[in-house]
């Protein structure tokens, strides 16, 4: 591979032009706004980390759900959600609780998307939440009053609610929205971090007019999906918001949307002072499988300036963030068979479509060659940590007839084995320019909690027996693990107060693809929910 | 009233022409099972044959008839379950129940995917007096490809923010016919102005006032926002504040106002 530097060089180009660690705090949903997941403190370290001991839990009370969120840290308080837009605040040394606020729910909604919450974002004295009804809601976060509350959309009319942590950028909320399998048009709205009043939209979907609608067939836009349903990320040097947008509706039917689709399943990078489009990459023009290209945006310099993707449909995509270019893209799973490759600039080769009425073999599911948790980037081992599913399904397609705010879905599938019968998950360490997996952890289920990674030489992650355990990041091999009695679906961190370094972890199994995963693997059904935080450190005596 | 938007036009999942009562179970349980892939088997909710997925598994599972009908007809509050009454039939409904049931022995090798045929277009529900015109304006009451709509201040069956008066409530003099004028040239007298200490200053509807905090919905930008100030950070509040009707229904032309006046008057009307 030519483009690939020395190692050393890499590395030490990286540390020069950016730096997307934290320090003591964490104090974005991805870290920083760079979506790294990796914590400079280097206090554990893989030659202590066997000594690693609870420090504290916290319950939360609401595991409908599990929980799904990733914790910040900031000042030695740290602040968690829950299903149900509930938010604690926590001293973060002990636990204790400083405050806590029930986001108050419509008497009667439906959360088609779930009843969870991935994460909030504090800023400038605030604390932000999307809401189960499709509400921004700001709170003090000294005291957890609600300052302002605006509502974006009608949940009983689009459907669709937010589920994601808003993005914090240059004073502006930035929140996407659900939806992308209902009859909806998706779109990212910025609002005013001090008074909330509304600042752009971004339409996910082109209206009349615009460049790139004509890639919809008639009324189809009105529907057509696109969601934002996770959270983006931002390069202040270059003053834009990338976000990734979700699949078209119908997810298995395309018939009544031919076309290209823009810009679901696409990136977008977007001008942070008017939302206005500066480039697009789209990962699956017409999309049939329900790929979504939602997932974590990781920018990283190696030098060149690039971005790192995951799609669902499991390929790992490096673009250049500044132009859009496409550099290469490699899978993470190995059972792929809805394309056969992706070509040198980047056009899918060899499409494998469902049919209507008929069942057809896809890889992998729609739960994903990745589901949604993160991946994390050490630059100290130069690597991008990330998990990957092994299974497959048989879809069936059907024609629908969109209505408003409702499901469609446009098909049915179920679970079967992967033809090799080694269905499964894996974390794999990977070079980001070539794909080489440096090493790979393999587990007998999917695994569907995010990656931390930090300088002392760790991976962190949880599983869905309730393993929380850490990974030597230059090996893979385990060195510590401590059930927390529930299976893991969020999102850990590491964070140090008065010196001594902690990582956090939610514990708590749940979600749709955790109950997917009970198709194929029928004891997961009488996996326990939970929702609580686990919060470890070196014995004081040992650091 | 339950009206929702997919009332008028309802997903045809429904097959709502020939009934069931007098047909043999398996036939049926065959509707049931047509049913259930189109509506209920589809994406993340309850998988191929009850398999499970983001919704509990039914496959192997017994349930009591009345609670089947209850939950399908009704849906399970704060939950994914929707309600299906407003879009299925008794018949349909029963067809359901007793697909489901038939579930409580289906093993994993039963788990052949059903027949999926194309759902029919949606069909519109009779209501005899829902006018087309009534149709349209209600769209643009509710219009969601617009930032601004009139269910951004109005809450309309059960749709929208409660921040202008309920149209439901208007009065016979209220609905005349220089309606049009309200809506383009009115100064709302419950719109003030607030000028904040910090030298902000903007239309608003007060909530409420109290010593500590004072409750509003900020019309500066579209959506309004409902702000909780601390009553220690207004200056003052002003009876006129400037803002007219006309900026928020500037997105819609004089003959779209016409229609969505038609849905207000039947709204109204109706009470």
């Amino acid at each position: 591979m030519t483009r690939l530097f020395p190692l050393l060089l890499l590395i030490g180009a990286a540390l020069l032009a950016q730096d997307g660690s934290t320090k003591e705090n964490w104090p974005e949903y991805g870290g920083q706004n760079s979506a790294w997941r990796y914590s400079a403190l280097d206090q554990v370290d893989a030659s202590n980390v066997a000594q690693l001991a609870a420090a504290w839990v916290f319950q939360t009370g609401d595991n409908n759900g599990g929980l799904q969120s990733t914790p910040l840290v900031i000042d030695g308080v740290m602040y968690v959600s829950t299903s149900h837009n509930r938010v604690f605040a926590l001293d973060a040394v002990t636990g204790k609780r400083l405050w806590s606020y029930i986001y108050e729910l419509p008497k009667t909604f439906t959360t088609f998307y779930g009843p969870w919450n991935r994460g909030v974002a504090v800023s400038e004295g605030r604390l932000l939440m999307g809401t189960l009804d499709n509400h921004v809601v700001a709170l003090d976060s000294k005291t957890g009053r609600q300052l302002w509350k605006v509502n974006v959309e009608d949940a009983n009319q689009c459907g669709c609610n937010i589920t994601a942590a808003p993005l914090i950028a240059k004073g502006k909320v930035i929140v996407g929205v659900t939806g992308g399998d209902s009859a909806h048009r998706g779109y990212l709205n910025a609002f005013d971090l001090k008074t909330g009043r509304h600042l752009w939209r971004f339409w996910t979907i082109p209206g009349p007019g615009e460049k790139g609608h004509e890639s919809w067939q008639g009324d189809s836009w009105k529907f057509g999906g696109g969601s934002t349903w996770m959270t983006g990320s931002f390069d202040a040097s270059l003053g834009i918001v990338y976000w990734a947008v979700g699949n078209p509706a119908a997810d298995f039917y395309g018939g009544n949307r031919k076309g290209d689709n823009l810009y679901t399943d696409s990136i977008v990078a977007l001008d942070v002072e008017t939302g206005k489009l500066k480039w697009h990459f789209q990962q699956v023009p017409h999309d049939v499988w329900d790929w979504d290209a939602a997932y974590e945006i990781v920018l990283v310099d190696l030098p060149r300036k690039v971005l790192i993707n995951v799609s669902k449909g499991g390929y790992t995509y490096i673009l250049d963030r500044t132009t859009g270019e496409f550099i290469t893209a490699w899978p993470v799973a190995k059972n792929i068979n809805w394309i056969k490759g992706v070509g040198k600039n980047g056009e899918l080769l060899g499409r494998n479509e469902p049919v209507v009425g008929k069942p057809k073999l896809i890889c992998p599911s729609i739960g994903g060659g990745r589901s949604w948790n993160h991946g994390a980037w050490s630059p100290k081992a130069g690597l991008f940590f990330t998990t990957g599913i092994e299974w497959c399904e048989e879809v069936t397609a059907q024609a629908e007839t969109p209505s408003e705010g409702k499901t469609f879905f446009g098909g049915t599938f179920k679970l079967v084995p992967t033809p090799d019968k080694k269905s499964g998950g894996h974390l794999g360490a990977y070079e980001p320019l070539t794909g080489k997996a440096v090493w790979k952890y393999e587990y007998k289920y999917p695994l569907l909690a995010s990656v931390l990674a930090t300088a002392g030489n760790l991976i962190f992650t949880g599983d869905a027996e309730g393993d929380f355990f850490a990974l030597d990041a230059r090996s893979g091999k385990k060195l510590w693990s401590f059930n927390t009695g529930s299976g893991h679906r969020g999102s850990s961190i590491s964070y140090s107060v008065n010196g001594r370094q902690y990582i956090a972890t939610p514990s708590g199994w749940g979600s749709a693809v955790a109950g997917l995963m009970q198709q194929f693997w029928p004891e997961t059904e009488q996996f326990p929910n939970g929702s609580a935080v686990f919060v470890f450190a070196l014995p004081e005596q040992k650091r | 009233m339950k009206l929702a938007l997919g009332v008028f036009f309802l997903p045809a999942l429904l097959l709502s022409d020939q009934a069931g009562t007098s047909l043999g179970t398996s036939v049926v349980v065959a509707r049931g099972d047509k049913l259930f892939a189109q509506g209920c088997a589809v994406g993340y909710c309850h998988g191929s044959a009850g398999a499970a997925a983001r919704s509990p598994r039914l496959r192997g599972r017994t349930f009591e008839k009345d609670y089947l009908v209850k939950v399908i007809r009704d849906g399970i509050p704060n939950t994914a379950m929707p309600a299906w009454g407003d879009r299925l039939t008794d018949d349909d409904i029963n067809a359901l129940v007793a697909y489901v049931q038939s579930l409580a022995t289906a093993t994993a090798d039963s788990l052949a995917p059903s027949e999926t045929p194309s759902l029919a277009p949606p069909v519109a529900v009779k209501d005899s007096d829902v006018t087309p015109d009534v149709l349209q304006g209600r769209e643009l009451f509710y219009d969601p490809q617009r930032l601004q709509r009139c269910s951004n201040c109005h809450r309309v069956q059960g749709i929208g923010t409660p921040v202008g008066p309920d149209l439901a409530k208007l009065t016979r003099a209220q609905l005349a016919a220089e309606a049009i004028n309200a809506l383009k040239y009115g100064r709302p007298r419950r719109v003030q102005g607030i000028v904040a200490k910090d030298g902000d200053r903007f239309p608003a509807v007060l909530i409420e006032r109290g010593p500590v905090e004072t409750r509003i919905y900020d019309l500066k930008a579209t959506p309004p926002v409902q702000r909780n100030l601390p009553t220690s950070e207004i200056q003052s509040i002003q009876q006129q504040s400037g803002w007219r009707h006309s900026q928020a229904v500037q997105g819609y032309s004089t003959d779209e106002l016409k229609s969505v006046w038609t849905f207000i008057r039947w709204v109204a009307e109706r009470k």
